[in-house]
């Protein structure tokens, strides 16, 4: 007779493990606990049964912890602790673009732009005037690069939120590889134009997303959840979203004032 | 205070773009709940406080990363467990020589010489204060997987991933937090 171990009994006292005939069990692992065996086997073996007994007193004794009670204006004095401490919260790339601020900074771009239009019309033409300022043909492929980069990591900023965000017991990820297997030729193609241009910042973080990307094509369509909790938690370690989101920032605002890039302390 | 699904959801959706008299109701709501929690997972009422400061701030600080569709409450929840376990263990490292390190250290707890039977001491604060005293010897992750398991009632796969570990650890963690809290109680019985 095969005895079970105090494991199996702290499992079978909390209530864990599946019954017999549960589908789910198929495809559970060789550890799986069958309660109706441990059930059976408890009212067969004394020795068991005995050990499971004085599992069950012990834990029985362990009290209830006594919380202290907190009044209902409990969650306005911690809100006055915190209020002062509060950071700028980190919202979706998306939100900014439907702020007030940018909306009327686009509808201001384009009464500038039917302005010009229209006074152009209405001026009289005059000869082509040289040009005076000669374009960096250096300075113009960086900010290529740096359009092109910020929209890559736009797009992969949003790969890494659904997978952030995706709820449920199996979640599906083919979408996902899909665009993910999309954006991993575009990154090696950023990765490098960064490392030749001696932007170290961006081009750890085009690594870093690499990696991500790769564990996410060749990761399971449909994850478990707690398979899709290793790879969030990977993510989440690696603070990634938060460095794409801060770089495809930066980027943005090197596009418009470029500047040499910044070196990683 | 009470809030109808709608006005939540509207009142989180103003929250996410950070409008931080929204993110006050949200406060208000659960901050009961999450000292509640927070108390139970740190068995301490200034560390609770700083639990639950800590994980309103975090909770602020990731709002961008929530999912409407998701519940506040269950991930606020799972915010606080962390900020719990990352509490716990500074607190742990700080005071690394007070705490009891092992099953050894627990076993040799000095046998009371005379007393009253279990069930009399059930109820009394000895046994308060022996589970207090092996509790305070779990580590961080064994304490945790211990009072979710225990006092919350949670399973071991919710437990694995609100603490971001894998199954066979997660068991591992309250199977020798068990182990602890009965050699810390044998002593009783």
């Amino acid at each position: 007779m095969t005895h079970y171990t105090e494991d199996d009994l702290i499992l079978y006292y909390y209530g864990e493990g599946r019954r017999r005939g549960d589908p789910s069990t198929s495809s559970g692992s060789p550890q799986a606990l069958w309660r109706d065996d441990v059930e059976h086997h408890l009212e067969t073996c004394a020795a068991c049964a005995k050990a499971y007994r004085a599992l069950a007193e012990t834990l029985q004794l362990v009290p209830v912890i006594d919380v202290p009670e907190r009044e209902e204006s409990y969650g306005l004095d911690v809100w006055q602790r915190i209020r002062s401490r509060l950071p700028e919260p980190v919202v979706p790339w998306w939100h900014g673009w439907f702020g007030w601020k940018r909306l009327s900074l686009a509808g201001a771009a384009v009464a500038i732009v039917i302005g010009a239009f229209v006074a152009g019309r209405m001026w009289p033409p005059r000869a082509p005037a040289s040009p005076v300022v000669a374009v960096d043909p250096n300075e113009a492929g960086a900010r290529v690069r740096l359009a092109a980069t910020s929209d890559h990591l736009d797009r992969s900023e949003r790969v890494l939120l659904d997978l952030m965000n995706a709820e449920g017991q199996t979640v599906d990820l083919t979408d996902q590889q899909a665009w993910s297997a999309d954006l991993i030729d575009s990154n090696r193609l950023y990765r490098d134009a960064a490392a030749r241009a001696g932007d170290e910042l961006v081009a750890n973080v085009l690594d870093e997303l690499e990696r991500s990307l790769l564990e996410i094509v060749h990761g399971p369509s449909m994850p478990k959840a707690a398979e899709l909790d290793e790879v969030r938690a990977r993510v989440d370690l690696a603070a990634l979203l938060f460095k794409v989101r801060i770089l495809a920032d930066e980027l943005h605002e090197r596009e418009i004032a470029p500047t040499q890039p910044r070196k990683i302390t | 205070m009470q809030m109808d699904a709608i006005e939540a959801a509207a009142v989180l959706a103003r929250a996410r773009q950070g409008d931080s008299d929204a993110f006050r109701v949200l406060v208000e709501r659960h901050s009961r709940n999450v000292f509640r929690l927070a108390f139970r997972m740190t068995g301490n009422e200034q560390d609770a406080e700083d639990v639950v400061q800590e994980s309103f701030l975090r909770a602020y600080r990731q709002l961008g990363r929530f999912e409407s569709r998701a519940n506040f409450g269950t991930w606020l929840y799972r915010i606080v467990v962390n900020c719990s376990v990352d509490l716990m263990r500074a607190r742990q490292a700080r005071q690394a020589q007070a705490r009891i390190e092992s099953l050894d250290e627990l076993d040799v707890i000095p046998t009371p010489a005379e007393g009253p039977g279990p069930e009399r001491l059930a109820q009394s604060a000895e046994i308060g204060a022996r589970v207090a005293d092996a509790m305070s010897g779990l580590s961080p992750l064994e304490r945790a997987a211990f009072t979710l398991r225990h006092y919350e009632g949670r399973s071991i796969d919710e437990i694995s991933r609100m603490l971001g570990l894998r199954t066979s650890a997660t068991k591992h963690s309250v199977f020798r937090a068990v182990r602890k809290l009965r050699i810390a109680l044998a002593v009783l019985k």
